[in-house]
């Protein structure tokens, strides 16, 4: 009821948000110098030419009547043209949405499923030598850059060890005939799962780091409150007011770090997939930059503000259902 | 004289800090019998509350108990011996942590904690955190445990228990709070409670009721309770016994009437002047000169001489332990030279000034004289 309320208030709030960001990515790609045509049809074109392609395109037409219609078609789902593949932007986004997504999912996985158990056991290990191993550990994560993290597993594993593909993602659902010496789905997905182990680490590490020290502090924070020492004095276990007590009033600063996370890991996204020669959103956006294509720069950078911004709701949600006094403070 | 419920003795807990070791409890005892509220008195900083964690054994590091002997029943809940390399460690009658949590916490001793906005969790329910405790320490299925948990709330005078059962802790005053935390000590059914200061962070409305509270959920359970206070007015109100801390030790010990009435220990004395009572007027209050000196660096001899309007020479000397002074059968102890039971030569000591004397400097700075 009161979760429902909350969820409705602040996909609402979305819209303006979302509305922000297609107006500023317009007007920015309206401000670069030059038109799309005369970077389509090349230096040599004729006036006429360039005339007839601008009219073609809608470009005569004065800036605020191209962002109505970019919008209400944006509404409809098209996105424009790209020039340089020659296909709708949204077929295209469509075909490297998935890669991305099975790589940011992964590299999460991994980041989360390390970093909250280290981040436990270092606090509850105070001191120790757990605590200050994992501290080293995310010393280098945070500090590192993903993709020096990739070069260092592509010289090790892919070339010198020569265990694990350094070239490319095998998505799971590819036709078993693409796949190089795979009979069966089972191969395909050992591909898949081959493929993905460096990219995730490269691309999770940052993540893990992050998490795992917010996960400490946070549970550090908590373990001391009073309420765990109330517990304690009524007899609960140490394991239960780790795991029932503590845990979920902690996780409160982390789901903001990951909310965080999240966005950073686009833009880590698009260094790890130029890496390991990955196609997804990533090398979309660097070859529509390279080639100044612009509804196709115009899509992805729409396509990364709507992933941010579900990023934050996702983390606001998740706050909400965490903590009771979020929804209530609403009601107010 | 009968076993007492519980009989605390020579405890000693101490914290290691950067400056130095506090003796925050520094060797102090006491009984609480069948049935009894018994008052623990004193300015903050006195040690009553790490006397009531550490009988919980709820000390958290760098604290630690560090010598003495708790008894419950009789039966040896912690007490320590001398290990091969003349160390002091935990004796092996003491009961084992994993013992001590399922047996005693919540089961035999329950507590009351001082601060009811933070001693909730905010993410559970009032009801669910309730009712988990009562799970644990009465052994009952979930479904009676609910059952308890809503009587029990009734019980403490919160309206509609069912429907509250579901709220949140931010969703109940500081006073409601305090009467969940005291139903969550009630619905375990210990036979000791330790309440520490539950009543400070209320008002006077809400503590009187509180109070009564107490008193009619005793009269009918017969539950004892140790309770933690700053302030003399509650003392005098539920008492039976009190005693009275300072500097993490005792100063004094005796029934509530005799404690009033016949005050034996000049820090006693200098509390009870320094507190509104229906028998004085406001004007002759007088404030206790000085503070509470630190407990990381406290006074040579008796720990009161700096601010003690009767100190002698002697009092920087002799350290005094609590000894019977009672001049009736009821037990009443002082830990002050100036009573004959300490044979000290107190009469032919020279005074010293002190913060209590009207035209007092500061005698801090003994150090030295031991
Ligand atoms: S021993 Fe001396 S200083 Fe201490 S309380 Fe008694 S008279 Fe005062």
């Amino acid at each position: 009821m009161s979760h429902l309320r909350y969820t409705i208030k602040r996909l609402l709030q979305a819209i303006p948000v979302l509305i922000g960001i297609t107006s500023i990515t317009f007007l920015l790609i309206n401000a670069m110098p030059g038109s799309p045509v005369e970077v389509m049809l090349g230096p040599t074109a004729s006036e006429e030419l360039i005339a007839a392609a601008e009219e073609r395109y809608g470009f005569n037409q004065p800036i605020h009547v191209r962002y109505v219609k970019y919008i209400l078609a944006a509404l409809g789902g098209d996105l424009g043209r790209s020039i340089h593949y020659g296909v709708p932007v949204t077929t295209k986004i469509l075909e490297r949405l998935p890669v991305t997504l099975l790589l940011l999912a992964s590299s999460f996985a991994f980041a989360l499923s390390v970093a909250i158990p280290l981040g436990i056991v270092s606090a509850r290990r105070r001191n120790q030598p757990v605590d200050h191993g994992s501290r080293v550990v995310s010393l280098i994560g945070v500090s590192t850059p993903n993709f020096w993290i990739g070069l260092l597993l592509i010289i090790v594993f892919g070339y010198h060890l020569q265990v694990l593909p350094s070239n490319g993602l095998v998505m799971p659902l590819t036709p078993i005939s693409e796949v190089e010496g795979a009979t069966s789905r089972l191969d395909v997905l050992v591909q898949t799962v081959r493929s993905l182990i460096m990219p995730t680490i490269a691309l999770g590490t940052l993540q893990m780091a992050a998490v795992s020290r917010i996960e400490r502090s946070s549970m550090l924070e908590v373990l001391g409150r009073d309420y765990i020492n109330l517990a304690r004095a009524f007899g609960v276990k140490e394991s239960v007011i780790t795991r029932k007590h503590a845990f979920r009033n902690a996780q409160l600063p982390v789901v903001t770090i990951i909310g965080l996370q999240l966005t950073s890991a686009l833009g880590g996204a698009v260094l790890t997939e130029t890496v390991f020669n990955i196609n997804g959103m990533g090398r979309l956006i660097i070859q529509a930059v390279r080639t100044q294509d612009y509804a196709l720069i115009m899509g992805t950078t729409l396509f990364f503000g709507v992933m941010f911004v579900i990023g934050t709701l996702l983390t606001d949600l998740t706050y909400a259902y965490l903590d009771p006094r979020v929804t209530y403070e609403g009601e107010d | 004289m009968t076993t007492p419920l519980l009989s605390v003795e020579n405890l000693q807990t101490q914290f290691e800090t950067a400056e130095g070791t506090v003796r925050a409890v520094d060797g102090i005892s006491f009984d609480v019998h069948e049935g009894e509220t018994v008052g623990l008195v004193g300015e903050s900083g006195a040690g009553k509350s790490v006397a009531i964690s550490s009988v919980l054994r709820l000390v958290e590091s760098p604290g630690e108990i560090v010598g003495g002997e708790i008894r419950f029943r009789g039966e040896t809940l912690l007490s320590f011996e001398e290990g091969p390399n003349g160390e002091r460690r935990q004796s092996p009658e003491s009961l084992s942590n994993k013992e001590f949590r399922q047996r005693i916490r919540g089961r035999e001793i329950a507590t009351i904690f001082q601060d009811p906005m933070e001693s909730l969790n905010p993410v559970f329910t009032i009801g669910s955190q309730l009712q988990e405790f009562i799970e644990i320490n009465r052994e009952l299925p979930p479904k009676d445990a609910r059952d308890v948990a809503i009587e029990t709330l009734r019980e403490v005078d919160i309206p509609k228990p069912e429907d509250r059962f579901d709220d949140y802790p931010h969703e109940f005053s500081g006073g409601m709070r305090q009467r969940v935390l005291i139903a969550m000590a009630i619905a375990c059914q210990p036979s000791l409670i330790l309440a520490d200061e539950p009543t400070t962070a209320l008002d006077v409305t809400v503590e009187g009721q509180i109070l009564n509270l107490v008193s009619d959920l005793q009269e009918e359970y017969g539950t004892s309770f140790v309770w933690v206070t700053h302030d003399l007015a509650v003392v005098a109100d539920i008492c039976d016994r009190v005693n009275v801390m300072y500097l993490g030790q005792m100063a004094e010990q005796a029934d509530v009437h005799d404690l009033f009435d016949n005050t034996k220990h000049p820090y006693t004395e200098a509390l009870l002047q320094s507190v509104p009572r229906p028998d004085k007027t406001v004007e002759s209050l007088t404030p206790i000169e000085g503070v509470m000196p630190e407990a990381i660096n406290p006074p040579s001899g008796c720990r009161f001489h700096p601010r003690c309007p009767d100190a002698r020479a002697v009092c920087r000397e002799v350290n005094p332990e609590p000894r019977n002074v009672s001049d009736t059968d009821t037990r009443h102890n002082a830990a002050c030279v100036k009573h004959d039971a300490f044979d000290v030569d107190y009469e032919h000591s020279t005074p010293i000034q002190s913060e209590g004397d009207e035209f007092g400097e500061d005698l801090q700075v003994t150090e030295g004289s031991r």
